[in-house]
């Protein structure tokens, strides 16, 4: 661009923003400033600042009250035509309502899986504590067994009996301690196998070929010595044996079964 | 670049252009609350820029309040890429009051004019001595602004006065004050491409 070009530039863009010059003039400048450069578009915004700040050295004149209050109440009257109030409210309490119906939902959603969460941790626990009320029913069973067979062993005076496997379980082997005093005993079997469903281990005690029950037993864990507690056993007999058959559940009147065990006294 | 960036009071400006983006975007969405705090900021320096223009107090209220009607409808107008808000409610004033003071019925007001003592006439062309303006920031700018004008010649700042506070075009004032055309346009450039390089800090 040349510096005549420049010039007619400068000089239109001052009497632009001065507001200074013919309405043809106008056109002209806004024509040009329509392919201005760079610089020339800073040049007018330049211009536009200097005129701009020159408003400052206007005299300080407050205007009349009335002017205020007849904008704004053309501004509200504004507003309310448009639909009852300002927009800026009305986007405010949609925001604050928009965001409060996040806040709410992801807060619910989180109490919902936090709930979730709770009922899942209070249902193991539950089952936990279940399981360790099981445990220590079974623990108590078996001090109270282990309570009942020390009684027994603190006798001041017992007789024992120790009996061998024989054909059918040639491995096992156990012992009667029999307080006859009490009429109780204790029983202990080793290596015997686990029960069969629908049937028990039966002790008797066997004197002159006539056996006469002792209790039934139930084996479940034969790699673990198992103790019985006979509840009574009142013979004075001091000759005799014993010896363990398998038979039904809830025993039998007579042995029936194969002979698992016998030992004499 | 700008003048402004090197003042010492750019910071200010910068905050008072990033407060007049804001109030002019909420009245964009047609917020009076905030078309009142633009009033209350500029309503003094725009009603003084134009009674140096209209002369009438009367005048200058009523378009004073044609220029915030137009700033309420079109806010939206405002394009802050292409300058502060201020400088765009500025030039709206001096358009609206160069507008009515150049409008056929303005000037037939004006010649039935009587009394230089009529309360509603004023005469001088802006604030050249006391402060003009209550706020510090402004005062500042303003005296910066009054600074340059008195390092540029009396004649290129005569045109520019003239033609700024009175509101005359280049044709006007060569009529009125007899001054060619063509030296009204070179006086009025060189001053203003003057005040340019004063304010932006190439001739300090």
């Amino acid at each position: 661009m040349s510096t005549q070009d420049n010039t007619l530039f400068e000089e239109l863009c001052v009497g632009f923003v001065l507001n200074s010059i013919t309405s043809e003039e106008e056109k002209e400048f806004k024509s040009l400033l329509n392919n201005a450069t760079q610089e020339q578009e800073q040049l007018y915004q330049d211009m536009q600042s200097i005129a701009s700040e020159m408003a400052l050295l206007a005299y300080d004149q407050k205007p009349s009250e009335s002017v205020k209050e007849q904008l704004l109440e053309m501004a509200w009257a504004s507003v309310h035509a448009r639909g009852g109030s300002a927009n800026v409210h009305y986007l405010s309490r949609y925001r604050i309502a928009a965001a409060a119906a996040v806040l709410f939902l992801v807060s619910s959603l989180g109490l919902f899986f936090f709930n979730q969460n709770l009922e899942t941790d209070l249902e193991t626990q539950k089952e936990l504590v279940v399981q360790k009320e099981n445990t220590i029913r079974i623990l108590e069973t078996e001090v109270e067994q282990k309570s009942e067979l020390l009684a027994i062993l603190e006798a001041r005076d017992v007789d024992l009996v120790l009996m061998d496997g024989l054909e059918v379980n040639p491995n096992g082997f156990g012992k009667v301690v029999w307080d006859k005093e009490n009429g109780q005993a204790l029983l202990q079997v080793a290596n015997m196998p686990a029960v069969p469903t629908a049937k028990e281990y039966q002790l008797w005690f066997v004197i002159n070929n006539q056996p006469f029950s002792a209790g039934v037993f139930a084996v479940n864990d034969p790699e673990k010595d198992n103790f019985f507690k006979i509840q009574e056993l009142n013979q004075s007999a001091s000759q005799g044996a014993f010896a363990i058959t398998l038979e039904p559940e809830g025993g039998s009147p007579q042995p029936t079964g194969d002979m698992y065990m016998l030992g004499a006294m | 670049m700008l003048f402004f960036i090197i003042s010492a009071i750019g910071r200010f400006l910068n905050q008072d252009n990033s407060r007049d983006k804001d109030l002019l975007r909420r009245i964009a969405r047609k917020d009076p609350v905030a078309l009142s705090l633009l009033y209350d900021q500029y309503n003094r320096l725009l009603f003084g820029l134009l009674i140096s223009i209209l002369k009438k107090k009367t005048e200058a209220e009523d378009i004073l309040q044609e220029v915030f009607s137009n700033i309420w409808e079109k806010a939206d107008q405002f394009d802050p890429d292409r300058g502060t808000g201020y400088t765009w409610i500025v030039s709206l004033t001096r358009n609206k009051g160069i507008d009515r003071l150049r409008s056929k019925v303005y000037k037939e007001q004006k010649k039935q004019s009587t009394s230089l003592d009529n309360d509603d006439v004023y005469h001088p062309l802006y604030s050249s001595e006391n402060n003009p303006l209550e706020d510090t920031i402004l005062s500042d700018r303003a005296d910066m602004v009054r600074n340059a004008l008195q390092q540029i010649s009396e004649k290129q700042r005569k045109v520019i006065e003239i033609s700024y506070f009175s509101g005359l075009s280049q044709s006007e004032i060569s009529e009125e004050y007899d001054i060619p055309l063509g030296t009204v346009k070179t006086r009025m450039r060189d001053g203003m491409m003057k005040l340019r390089d004063i304010l932006s800090g190439a001739e300090q």
